[in-house]
């Protein structure tokens, strides 16, 4: 299992090297520099290039690439060009909001998802089945912009349920611990705090929560008739066990697998959609970060944001696959 | 009748104008209305709109206890107004700082300095500062006080004087005392010294230029306590990207004399947290907390208005104003201070000859454009200069809506088969170019009438600007938002010198400029700046398209400040109100 866990990290930190190179022969071919952004229109050809040249953005390619990756080694990203702020700095803010919204969009995709699935294959053929798939295929189909738009104009603007905007109502005070609001609501006992994160969190996390809900339902589904026929689940059920042992022991925990699978590829995704999903609710987490360093091209923080963003991607599938021993017998054995 | 701070300064305007022999405060216009719906430049007013919402009906109670929440496009990015150049930071640093002298409308008006002088060549400048003000931290204002912040932005070192920091005070003062060769500034700087004499300060420069005083109103120049001043002194700045100093992204440090005092940036909330500061000199502010929220999407700010959760926000999308009016919410027109313009870049034949440039402008439908893309309050504009400036002439040529006209230039150049690339950004909105695309087709549409070929060549925002600057579009679309009440900061930018952007090399262009530019006189300078946009409309580096307002929109329940053609909009005049 050691030996297995180091090639992973190793293959992990090629990986995130081939990356840098991808990415900072992407964005070197992208059009336009961030001078033109950075100041305004009538800024002189004279001040234009003086920012270029102080930015170091006329040095040869290589000393800037060297330079860029000699500071991510020591974890320094360099500042972001539009906010003059250190990356990592913008990041730490940001990254909480949109793990808090991942965690919970994975938590009703999961919540729901498997229950739902499982269900759904139990009772194969039946409404509840029909209505499950045909679900995860609209679930699959929507957009997650216009889900979230649709979500908040009904549920917030024209039912004034819930919060159009922010993770806290404006002005709140709170006491951080963990950027988690909920959490750190509940740490501190600031229980009106935690409950009004809460309700800024129901409708961006349902609408985060879309595509992966859809991709489990029918994952789960389709695992779980697989193992139900296998002769294993047969003899459980004919020596007499309890629904809830065969269900839980023999049926959910072998067709967990691919189940684990595609959540730690869905929580990486999540991310993805968390841009677009944080800019229609103005969730302030990396969303809005991205979307304006995309714009302004803003380099060092954009390389910043997709290196973090990948090793995200890579440790959670690292720690899927270490996941496969726990759940499967069969898997430490081998390794 | 509630007496508002601007309502102060008008008065001090006009006290001072009768007390001074030179260098008074300039008046840009007589006051009155927009004249509902005038929208060209012969029949506006160009004052700023007169507010016509009569007596508020103050909510003394929500005033205390309800932050007011305002929406904002983007964060702010420095709290040091003089390393910032973006309008989300000045928007803040506004309501905490003030600077020496104020603009009501476009008209310069007192700010810390009750009144000012100048000599007659311009370059030596005493302001009288107002007795009795304190900083947030206690320290007093006084002469020392401002030639203390002009001496520690003169002598800035390292990455302080990149234009990534310091844009606009290199841009107004050239230089530093020691330019560092590594930021690349490589004019000299003209401001030679300041000194102090009680509540007096005195700023010398070597050469007068027409920035001034308008430059004293920059919120980058906006004066910091002495003791603020001490506190960071130390602090470096080594290269162009270093970050921002922790100072200026944490309250605390700096502290300002203005209406609210910062009490909080939450960075990971984008929120911005201000509270009344109970000792401003002026009328205090009615709201004691006030709170900057970033909402980068705009319809998401207009939906965080209808729900309640925002109570103004600014940048409201044209199509939105009138379903916000509709629905109760209050949509105040700014005056306007920018100016959007079509260029012929002379260099692509046959834009060289002045018959076909003549041609162009007659074919192109400004009213058009005005009535169907353009917030309200928008007019079609006859010269590259807003209306609300000093120098703005009546007489310069203009070119109305001709095709027929157009077709006969065209025809009498040999130029019927004409064919242009017109350029156009695509991912960006600017504050006087709402759509481009829109603004696009229905110029394109206007030419293809008169029996030009358009060859349309969209471009994003970041290639925009090179590009064009770089003189490879016949054809494109650009513009610009005034930063203070002078012409040169549109005219100069442009038609000071020969630019591969325009493509012309006119010497009485340049020349003109030049003189109002230099002229110390105040009156001499209007007829210069007169002669100036007379010169250019009659040489037509391109056509100036129009002048419109950005739109900022309120709650119902909100009495709004007045608003303002530079976006300078002051928050302490905002109050709650139990109206609706």
């Amino acid at each position: 299992m050691l030996r297995y866990t180091v090639k992973r990290l190793l293959q992990l930190a090629v990986a995130l090297l081939g990356l840098t190179l991808l990415l900072f022969a992407w964005f070197k071919a992208l059009p336009g520099g961030p001078e033109n952004q950075l100041l305004p229109e009538n800024a002189t050809d004279q001040q234009r290039e003086a920012l270029r040249a102080a930015l170091g953005l006329d040095e040869p390619l290589w000393v800037q690439y060297g330079d860029f990756v000699g500071r991510a080694v020591r974890l320094d990203f360099g500042s972001s060009l539009s906010s003059g702020r250190p990356i990592a700095t913008e990041l730490a803010d940001r990254l909480p909001a949109t793990i808090e919204l991942s965690l919970a969009a994975m938590l009703i995709a999961v919540g729901v998802g498997i229950p739902l699935g499982y269900l759904a294959a139990k009772r194969r053929g039946s409404w509840l089945d029909f209505s499950a798939v045909s679900g995860s295929l609209l679930g699959t189909c929507i957009p997650i912009f216009f889900l979230a738009a649709m979500l908040k104009v009904v549920f917030a603007q024209e039912l004034g349920w819930l919060p159009t905007t922010f993770r806290l109502s404006a002005g709140s005070t709170y006491t951080e611990v963990t950027g988690l609001r909920v959490l750190d609501g509940v740490i501190t006992g600031e229980f009106d705090i935690a409950w009004d994160a809460v309700l800024h969190l129901v409708l961006p996390a349902i609408a985060l929560s879309s595509i992966p809900l859809a991709v489990i339902v029918r994952i789960t589904r389709a695992s779980v008739l697989d193992v139900v026929g296998e002769d294993y689940v047969r003899t459980a059920d004919a020596k007499g066990l309890k629904p809830s042992v065969v269900r839980g022991r023999h049926v959910m925990r072998n067709a967990m697998l691919p189940i684990a699978t595609i959540i730690g590829l869905l929580l990486g995704s999540l991310f993805a959609g968390a841009v677009l999903t944080e800019s229609v609710f103005s969730f302030g987490g990396i969303g809005s970060f991205v979307y304006q360093a995309t714009t302004e091209r803003d380099y060092p923080a954009l390389m910043g944001f997709i290196l973090v963003i990948a090793v995200f991607y890579v440790v959670i599938n690292l720690l899927v696959d270490l996941s496969y021993g726990l759940l499967d017998p069969r898997v430490r054995v081998r390794s | 009748m509630r007496t508002s701070p601007t309502t102060v300064r008008r008065a001090l305007a006009a006290a001072a104008g009768a007390a001074l022999a030179v260098g008074l405060f300039t008046a840009c216009g007589s006051d009155g209305d927009t004249g509902g719906d005038a929208d060209t430049a012969e029949d506006f007013d160009f004052s700023c709109p007169e507010r016509t919402d009569g007596e508020p009906q103050i909510d003394e109670a929500a005033n205390e206890s309800q932050p007011f929440v305002f929406g904002t496009p983007g964060d702010p990015t420095s709290l040091d107004p003089i390393l910032a150049s973006d309008g989300e930071t000045f928007r803040v640093n506004r309501q905490v700082f003030d600077t020496l002298l104020d603009a009501d409308c476009t008209d310069t008006v007192p700010g810390l300095a009750e009144s000012f002088e100048q000599n007659p060549e311009g370059t030596e400048w005493t302001f009288h500062l107002r007795e009795g003000v304190t900083f947030h931290d206690g320290a007093p204002l006084d002469g020392a006080a401002v030639c203390k912040n002009f001496d520690r932005w003169a002598n800035f070192k390292g990455g302080f004087q990149s234009p990534n920091f310091t844009y606009y005070y290199s841009a107004v003062f050239g230089g530093f005392a020691e330019n560092d060769p590594a930021m690349g500034i490589e004019t000299e700087s003209i401001f030679k010294g300041c000194t102090a004499d009680g509540l007096t300060a005195t700023i010398s420069i070597s050469q007068y230029t027409s920035s001034f005083p308008g430059a004293f109103t920059l919120e980058s120049l906006s004066i910091i306590s002495p003791l603020s001043i001490d506190a960071v002194a130390d602090v470096t700045l080594p290269a162009a990207d270093s970050p921002l100093p922790e100072y200026t992204q944490t309250v605390g440090t700096l502290a300002g004399t203005g209406p609210y005092k910062l009490q909080d940036w939450n960075h990971s909330e984008q929120e911005v947290t201000l509270v009344r500061n109970d000792d401003y000199f002026g009328e205090p502010a009615h709201v004691k907390t006030l709170i900057f929220k970033t909402i980068s999407d705009e319809t998401a700010r207009r939906q965080a208005l209808e729900a309640g959760d925002i109570h103004g926000y600014d940048l409201a999308a044209p199509a939105d104003a009138q379903a916000l009016l509709d629905a109760g919410y209050q949509v105040p027109i700014r005056g306007v201070f920018n100016l959007l313009y079509l260029a012929y870049t002379q260099g692509h034949a046959p834009l060289e000859d002045h018959a076909v440039r003549e041609a162009l402008s007659y074919a192109v439908d400004r009213q058009r454009i005005v009535d169907s893309v353009l917030p309200a309050g928008g007019m079609v504009a006859t010269q590259f200069i807003p209306p609300s400036l000093e120098g703005y002439s009546d007489d310069v040529a203009t070119y109305e809506y001709d095709t027929d006209k157009a077709k006969e230039l065209l025809a009498e150049a040999g130029a019927e088969d004409l064919s242009l690339t017109f350029c156009y950004p695509t991912d960006v909105t600017r504050p006087y170019m709402p759509a481009p695309k829109d603004i696009f087709d229905i110029i394109a549409s206007d030419l293809e009438a008169a029996g030009v070929t358009v060859e349309a060549r969209p471009i994003t925002w970041v290639e925009y600007i090179p590009t064009t600057r770089s003189g490879e579009c016949p054809l494109y679309l650009l513009g610009w938002t005034g930063d203070f009440a002078d012409p040169y900061n549109f005219l100069g930018t442009w038609f000071a010198a020969p630019s591969t952007e325009w493509g012309f090399d006119s010497p009485e262009v340049f020349d003109a400029i030049a003189a109002a530019n230099t002229e110390p006189d105040a009156a001499a300078r209007v007829d210069l700046w007169k002669a100036a946009n007379e010169a250019v409309m009659e040489e037509l580096p391109g056509l100036p398209i129009s002048s419109s307002p950005p739109s900022i929109a309120f709650a119902a329940n909100v009495y709004p400040p007045d608003v303002s053609p530079l976006t300078r909009e002051d928050f302490a005049q905002v109050s709650f109100t139990t109206g609706s």
